[in-house]
């Protein structure tokens, strides 16, 4: 409603400033109002009129002022209206700057630890005499190498995934399911684990939903692959899938250690490692995939998890089904 | 330099990367000129004829897109294989169009790049135009128009996913070609996935499906157990 500076306040006394006028010239120029509309014998409105007729400056001039004092209070509403928002923009840069200084400080870290091994790999290439020490020191190199390419082609992802348009076909969620418990039966440091996948029988078939297929199998084989990494081979872990009408739930739960509570929070951040995880191998980027994936298609994630019994981590996506479940027909 | 040795041109501005892929590239039989800019490796590769031309993207005074767009303009049909650059994601979509045939993500393994320069050599038809730099793909009464991104097929369209069209324009162009699933992923997807071969064999179906090409008989598409598939009908190239 109102501009900004010098202008609008300008605006807001103008009707004051009109009034004041209007009072002057009124009271110089007025002509005296008959007497007989200021006396109450021809009723209440007659003698409204009149006074009204014989102070016209004095209403004009407090007209001048409600309407000032009302501009007055909208104007203000609006400055302060405005360093709130104002507020509310520097917070948000704040927090943005930093968020890229914390991903800097972790990008630093994550970069550092595997380009020291290299170093001192090459440093003992040259230096130790005997094959085997040789060979070794060509194994740890590229290890070295392995993890800054994993880093590297994660942050591509991530990346990608800000750039490039989804595909949206229809999705078979159970089928979609089977293949990442087949895929992870043969992830080479966890082969012979097993995945428990749990599938309803009713609705039949299960309702589709709409999406990257192959972004979801990443999404939902990144947690599968977490839970591996921090479970045991004696733990369960499952991938379960309802659907509540409107949305398909997804769930990957593991009976492991659970996540610490102060760790939950961050979990699903850029390159951010839990207290437990530091000696556990992976980018750090792997559940902010699985963030970034569900949010393009429009869909939640949330995690919970526990440390004493009953102990464990679920995490849970919600998706919204393509089409609508079975028709709700009654409901306390 | 003896006689038989192929030449490559290698035009990376990175000393690191040059000065260790060519010795990699002489150890496996190839003569190599190193250049480290888009005008030298145009020069070079007007004056010296190499078989196989690398170019990285980002360059100095020429990128290596601009240099592929002029050697093609000059009719040199050079077959060229662009050094991709991480986190551009239209990049490899933007090599095929431009004529590349090939490319590679960055980092990769040199093995890989050798692979692909004697993949691309092998199907390399000197002095002719490659199926690469093509843009309406032809094998018998099928058909890919990739400035529309429209397959056809007896002058029907074929309803395709990208992904699947995408699979089918990497096979026309490497045709009688054996691809691996692996090639395919990184090719078409451009990361590795879980599932990976599943995800392939997924968009193979379909694309067998919309094409009506029975794997049992194919007329197209044949797999190759245990490696991948090969794009059998042979392939035209115009425009």
């Amino acid at each position: 409603m109102f501009k900004k500076g010098w202008v609008n306040l300008l605006l807001v006394f103008l009707p004051l400033a009109a009034g004041v006028v209007a009072f002057i010239l009124i009271n110089l120029f007025s002509q005296s109002v008959p007497p007989f509309l200021v006396t109450s014998d021809f009723g209440i409105l007659a003698f409204v009129f009149g006074m009204t007729i014989r102070n016209l400056g004095t209403v004009v001039l407090i007209l001048g002022i409600l309407v000032t004092a009302l501009f007055l209070f909208f104007y203000n509403r609006s400055l302060r209206r405005h360093e709130q928002t104002q507020i509310l923009i520097d917070d948000v840069k704040q927090e943005a700057e930093q968020g890229r200084r914390r991903f800097l400080r972790r990008l630093d870290h994550e970069i550092k630890n595997p380009l020291t091994g290299l170093r001192a790999a090459l440093v003992n290439m040259q230096e130790v005499q005997s094959s085997v020490d040789r060979q070794r020191a060509v194994e740890n190199a590229n290890y070295a190498v392995e993890r800054l390419t994993r880093l590297l082609t994660d942050l591509r992802k991530l990346s990608d995934l800000g750039e490039r348009p989804i595909e949206r076909t229809q999705v078979d969620v159970p089928d979609l399911l089977q293949d990442v418990v087949d895929a992870a039966h043969v992830l080479p440091p966890y082969r012979g684990r097993e995945v428990n996948l749990l599938i309803p029988k009713v609705p039949s078939p299960f309702p589709m939903i709409t999406g990257d297929r192959d972004l979801l199998v990443l999404a939902v084989y990144n947690l599968v692959e977490n839970a591996f990494k921090f479970t045991c081979a004696t733990d369960s872990v499952e991938i379960r899938v309802s659907e509540d009408g409107r949305a398909i739930v997804i769930e990957v739960a593991d009976s492991g250690a659970g996540v610490p509570t102060e760790d939950l929070p961050k979990i699903f951040e850029e390159l951010y490692r839990g207290s437990n995880t530091r000696s556990t191998d992976g980018s750090g980027l792997g559940l902010a995939l699985v963030n970034r994936i569900i949010a393009l298609h429009d869909g939640q994630i949330h995690v919970r998890s526990s440390q004493e019994d009953p102990r464990g981590t679920v995490f849970t996506i919600r998706l919204p089904a393509a089409k609508k479940g079975l028709v709700l027909l009654a409901s306390n | 330099m003896s006689p038989d040795r192929s030449t490559l041109l290698l035009a990376d501005d990175d000393p690191t990367i040059a000065d260790s892929l060519a010795p990699f590239l002489e150890r496996a039989g190839f003569h190599v000129l190193v250049v480290s800019d888009g005008v030298s490796a145009l020069e070079k590769a007007q004056t010296h004829h190499p078989e196989l031309i690398i170019l990285d993207v980002l360059m100095p005074r020429m990128d290596g897109r601009e240099t592929l767009r002029r050697l093609r303009k000059a009719k040199i049909w050079t077959p060229t294989i662009l050094l991709t650059q991480v986190g551009e994601a239209s990049e490899r979509a933007l090599a095929l169009e431009e004529g590349a045939d090939d490319y590679l993500n960055k980092p990769f393994d040199p093995h890989e790049l050798l692979a692909r320069i004697r993949a691309v050599l092998r199907r390399a038809r000197p002095g002719e135009r490659s199926l690469s730099a093509a843009w309406l793909l032809t094998a018998n009464d099928l058909s890919i128009d990739r400035r529309a991104r429209r397959a056809t097929l007896a002058g029907e369209t074929v309803e395709l996913t990208p992904k699947a069209l995408s699979v089918l324009e990497y096979l026309m162009t490497h045709s009688d070609e054996a691809v691996t699933r692996e090639r395919l992923l990184e090719a078409v997807w451009g990361w590795e996935y879980p599932a990976g071969t599943r995800t392939v064999d997924t968009r193979m179906a379909e694309l067998r499906r919309a094409l009506d090409d029975d794997p049992a008989k194919p007329r197209f598409i044949e797999t190759i157990p245990g490696e991948g598939y090969r794009f059998i009908a042979s392939v035209h190239g115009e425009g």
